[in-house]
């Protein structure tokens, strides 16, 4: 009846490449950067828990279609104030995308007993880059 | 049994493996290879982290008293610590072919399932070990540790709650509800149960130092950031932003624009802050 479950089903393992970030920690860069930070993130870190290509393609393609949406924000209104809003908004929806593909292949890397790696650095760099990477295309795109 | 075995255990149940080591080794030349000496011996190195060390003794054990599913346990623990993943399936599942119902075999083979991402297989594995012995510690560890790979916080709290119900002396009982109530961010409930975990096992370091983490957590300059430990980021974040548009939307834009600015600064204390706070306080620890 039970035969199946002892049976091995176990393979070599490939060796751990970089640890990867804790996807929650994601949400500051998301949240400063916007969209496209959140999906740059998610993507290099979705790499590094070697998810399937699919789920690669589903955050970057959630970063582009929240870029556009800001875009769109950012053409039918006046002033700074909602473009800003719209990106962090835009930004925290990516972050649910990378967080429910990510959480479960993270917590089992956590339980090989691999810790996170530090996400202070790449988060600032992404949110800074991506930020003025946005507000320059807004500007060449919109105005 | 011997009474140095007697002594050993009970050594171990109170964490002091390096003192059962010793006794161990008071034990005659015949007995030193037994099967139960054996056990003791490989859980008091493994309460010490010295896995390779338990690897050996298993091998040494096996070679003299021939297959035995409980060192066949350890092997496969200790293959699986050494991250030889494959190795450690097949000794699990010549020891389940020894003892199909081990509660103790089924449980280290829905572990090693488990980090191998299988957690279907896991489930089911535990399920087994649950029908055999629902309220074994082990069978508890492993129910909580699977709802944590799950990302099913609840669950997880929800099962640590029980064990410690069924088992309040068990310090590991106390620590998993300490950890599952960290992750839910339930801080006082956390510290209170890493608080028994240290007392009721003193010489377990990780118990202590969890403690002291969430005395980190519990420091005043972390009580703004209770609100996002208690419900998450996301459900802080989406009332703060609701709020920011709504006095918008009622034509409120000086506030607004006030509690925006608050918002912001509010977002750079939760990210700068909690570094500091532990350094601080674990400073004043060390």
């Amino acid at each position: 009846m039970h035969d199946d479950l002892f049976s091995p089903t176990i393979r070599e393992q490939p060796a751990p490449g970089r640890p990867p970030w804790r996807p929650e920690s994601i949400v500051y860069p998301a949240f400063f950067g916007g969209p496209l930070a959140a999906a740059t993130l998610g993507v290099l870190n979705g790499r590094r828990l070697a998810l399937p290509t699919g789920h690669l393609l589903a955050i970057a393609g959630a970063g582009l279609a929240g870029f556009a949406a800001r875009a769109v924000v950012e053409g039918f209104t006046d002033g700074n104030s909602p473009t800003r809003l719209a990106g962090t908004v835009t930004g925290l929806l990516v972050w649910l995308v990378v967080l429910s593909l990510q959480r479960r292949p993270f917590r089992v890397v956590a339980l090989r007993g691999h810790g996170p790696a530090r996400l202070l650095g790449p988060g600032f760099a992404a949110a800074i880059g991506c930020g003025l990477l946005e507000a320059i295309l807004l500007v060449v795109l919109v105005r | 049994m011997n009474a140095a075995l007697h002594h050993a255990q009970a050594l171990l149940a109170t964490g002091r493996p390096e003192q059962a080591l010793t006794e161990l080794s008071t034990l005659p030349a015949n007995e030193v290879t037994g099967s139960y000496a054996m056990q003791l011996r490989c859980a008091a190195l493994s309460q010490l982290d010295r896995w390779t060390e338990v690897g050996d003794a298993t091998r040494a054990g096996l070679a003299a008293n021939g297959p035995d599913p409980d060192l066949l346990l350890w092997l496969g623990r200790s293959e699986h610590e050494a991250g030889r993943d494959p190795m450690a399936e097949r000794v699990l599942l010549d020891g389940l072919a020894l003892a199909p119902h081990d509660v103790d075999l089924l449980c280290a083979y829905a572990d090693l399932c488990a980090a191998n991402g299988q957690l279907d297989k896991a489930g089911k594995l535990v399920d087994l070990a649950a029908a055999r012995a629902p309220q074994a510690p082990v069978v508890y560890a492993t129910r909580i540790q699977l709802a944590h790979a799950r990302g099913d916080d609840r669950e997880a709290q929800r099962i640590s709650r029980e064990f410690v119900g069924v088992h309040p002396e068990n310090p590991v009982a106390h620590a998993l509800l300490g950890s599952t109530s960290a992750a839910r961010g339930q801080v006082d409930a956390a510290y209170e149960g890493f608080r028994q975990a240290a007392a009721a096992r003193p010489t377990e370091q990780i118990f202590a130092e969890s403690a002291m983490e969430l005395r980190v957590a519990r420091h005043p300059l972390m009580l703004p950031l209770r609100p996002i430990l208690r419900f998450g980021a996301l459900k802080t974040w989406l009332v703060a932003v609701g709020l920011i548009i709504g006095l918008r939307a009622v034509g409120l834009p000086v506030l607004a624009g006030l509690l925006g600015f608050v918002w912001l600064a509010f977002c750079v204390y939760s990210w700068v802050v909690p570094p500091l706070v532990r350094k601080w306080v674990l400073r004043g620890w060390r």
